[in-house]
């Protein structure tokens, strides 16, 4: 369990309101309106296909809602370009990890703090004394690849690439932090890594995160939303879901 | 490849230092026809390659940059028949020509920004073919069919720019220097955003990268590489014509990048040697027809059996000889793409 934070009188960070996102004749997402304020954790839970990815990729900009609003810290960014809605401080994982796997380790985290930082686009090599490659050193010890920074991503382990992904979601220091599926094939001896990576992360971060591991979920939620069919069914905190007969009935005969 | 290692320095070196020994072995026809030659198109096929192995972005567009470099100096040539209204001296027509080339490179990244692999391949062999077109129909600035001759180019220490010597040593430092812009310009920030772009342009953006930008520059990069390998060829070929930066012209300067490998820089020049070698003696052999069909089956087993061209067929050979396994880096992009479809 999160330690006891009032966010209640926090700042609204993350305002969906009536958003939807069509694929053709598709509702991958619909209606959804929710408020997530600075320093909320949110856990999305979900049967597959229930449109938990589709909405970080309303929210990120990949995939922009057809219809609805979002706004950021009090900033529309529904039709917002990427790279713009990164730079005013989201940062996402991908549910099957999305690196630069002909580039190594070092340059991956790199090029995450490096797009985050002024001056991005610059035709002087770093040398070893850039403070970009030093903070790019700094997230792999924190996301613990530091044994690996020169060894390119398509040769590390797909628990390591899972580190990685979070590394370069933190790299831009970002206000809202969303993690889709974190815990996806970690192993055992993975997870409680994760656990605790999560519970350290800073108290004013915001982060939404979706995840099929009820313990890796509900261990880090202050509130959780339960979407399927591109609904969101239940809005409830962690105590309440487990007995939630909506949420019985969605996990029922499906395990994960 | 991560970064030059000393021995790879160390046998860059010896390569140029050979290269510039090359005039005191080889006849004149040998440095002109065949290693001028494989250098000043190896120039726009390196253009070609950087955009395809960094940023894997295929461009056909890139021997139509070359030619309006061509086209440039041309038309501003001191020495130009028929001689235009804009003439100027070579030092202020040649930077003026690869300028219009770096801009008309900009302008093809502009127009593709947001296409990919196949949709990118017919934009910019539309735009090749248009603008041939377009050369060839123009009388009062491309002249036409005939384009413009006499280009020969500036006199260097009183020499004449044809003269074996001087032709071959400015091919090599250009193409040296090219060479080394890629190999430098790959390891910079922007380099690597465009290695971040080909494995993933969804995760560059959402890490806050302008990816449209990133290409934008990529491709004024490469036409300013291939407008340098655009004049020399106009020089080499003492003018130009709108044939010569035809259908053709684009296929064979892709021939020369795939034959020579798309996974390294150096590809670039390997295959526009081959390519020059063939063409001078095969079609003396057994014909010029003859010739695009050998050069076609060349092409085509090289496809089909080393993807990743000579270049490709040298590494693995290394790698076997050092008893590690390799895969062809174009299946390897392949995988990525992949990838970057699904989230
Ligand atoms: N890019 C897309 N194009 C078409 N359909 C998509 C796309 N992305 C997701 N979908 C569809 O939207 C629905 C929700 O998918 P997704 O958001 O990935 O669900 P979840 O993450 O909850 O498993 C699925 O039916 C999926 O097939
Ligand atoms: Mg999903």
């Amino acid at each position: 369990m999160a330690e006891p934070f009032d966010f209640s009188q926090a700042p609204e960070a993350l305002v969906l309101t009536g958003v939807s996102r069509r694929f053709g004749a598709l509702k991958a997402v619909s209606d959804v309106t929710l408020t997530i304020r600075q320093g909320e954790r949110r856990a999305i839970l979900g049967p597959n296909g229930a449109g938990k990815t589709t909405l970080f990729n309303t929210i990120c900009g990949d995939y922009p809602p057809t219809a609805g609003q979002i706004t950021f810290f009090g900033t529309d960014i529904t039709r917002l370009r990427v790279h713009r809605r990164a730079r005013l401080g989201i940062g996402r994982t991908y549910q099957s990890s999305l690196l630069f796997s002909g580039l190594s380790v070092l340059e991956n985290l790199y090029l995450a703090v490096r797009a985050a930082s002024a001056g991005r686009f610059s035709l002087r090599k770093a040398g070893p004394a850039d403070p970009d490659v030093a903070r790019a050193r700094e997230l792999a010890g924190r996301v613990r690849v530091s044994g690996f920074l020169d060894t390119r991503i398509d040769a590390i382990s797909h628990g390591q690439r899972r580190q990685v992904e979070i590394g370069m979601a933190l790299a831009g220091n970002p206000k809202l932090l969303m993690l889709d599926e974190p815990a996806a094939g970690l192993s055992a001896a993975e997870r409680p890594e994760l656990i605790a990576l999560l519970a350290g992360l800073p108290r004013e971060l915001t982060l939404v995160l979706i995840e099929h591991d009820m313990d890796v979920a509900l261990s880090n939620a202050d509130m959780v939303t339960v979407m399927k069919d591109g609904l969101v069914v239940v809005e409830a905190p962690p105590a309440q879901i487990a007995d939630d007969p909506v949420v019985q009935s969605i996990y029922l005969g499906d395990p994960h | 490849m991560i970064m030059m290692s000393t021995r790879q320095w160390a046998l860059t070196g010896l390569g140029v230092a050979i290269l510039m020994v090359l005039p005191l072995l080889l006849h004149n026809f040998w440095l002109v026809n065949i290693m001028g030659r494989a250098m000043v198109y190896g120039v726009v096929a390196l253009s070609l390659t950087f955009l395809a192995h960094y940023g894997g972005f295929i461009s056909l567009a890139q021997t139509m940059v070359a030619g309006i470099a061509g086209y440039a100096v041309a038309m501003m040539a001191p020495t130009a028949i028929p001689l235009s209204t804009m003439a100027m001296p070579y030092a202020l027509a040649i930077p003026l020509a690869v300028l219009a080339a770096t801009l008309a490179g900009a302008l093809v990244g502009l127009i593709a920004v947001n296409t990919r692999e196949i949709y990118l391949l017919m934009i910019t062999l539309a735009l090749a073919v248009g603008f041939s077109l377009f050369a060839q129909s123009n009388i009062t600035w491309f002249r036409g069919y005939e384009g413009i001759r006499n280009i020969v180019g500036p006199e260097v220490f009183g020499l004449p720019f044809r003269t074996p010597m001087v032709f071959y040593y400015s091919a090599l430092i250009v193409a040296v220097l090219m060479y080394l812009l890629v190999l430098y310009v790959v390891r910079t920030p922007f380099g690597l955003v465009l290695q971040a772009i080909r494995d993933s342009n969804r995760r560059t953006a959402a890490i806050g990268f302008n990816v449209a930008l990133h290409r934008i520059a990529a491709f004024a990069l490469a036409g300013f590489i291939a407008g340098w390998g655009g004049v020399l060829i106009t020089f080499y070929n003492i003018g130009i014509t709108p044939s010569s930066i035809g259908l053709w012209a684009t296929v064979a300067v892709l021939i020369m990048a795939v034959i020579g490998g798309l996974g390294h820089p150096l590809g670039a020049f390997i295959g526009a040697l081959i390519y020059a070698l063939m063409d001078t003696f095969a079609s003396t052999i057994i014909g010029h027809d003859r010739f695009n069909t050998l050069i076609g089956l060349v092409f085509l087993s090289i496809v089909l059996l080393s993807p990743d061209g000579v270049w490709g067929i040298g590494e693995r050979l290394k790698a076997t000889l050092q008893g590690k396994g390799s895969k062809p880096a174009v299946e390897e992009a392949a995988g990525n793409e992949t990838a970057d479809r699904g989230s």
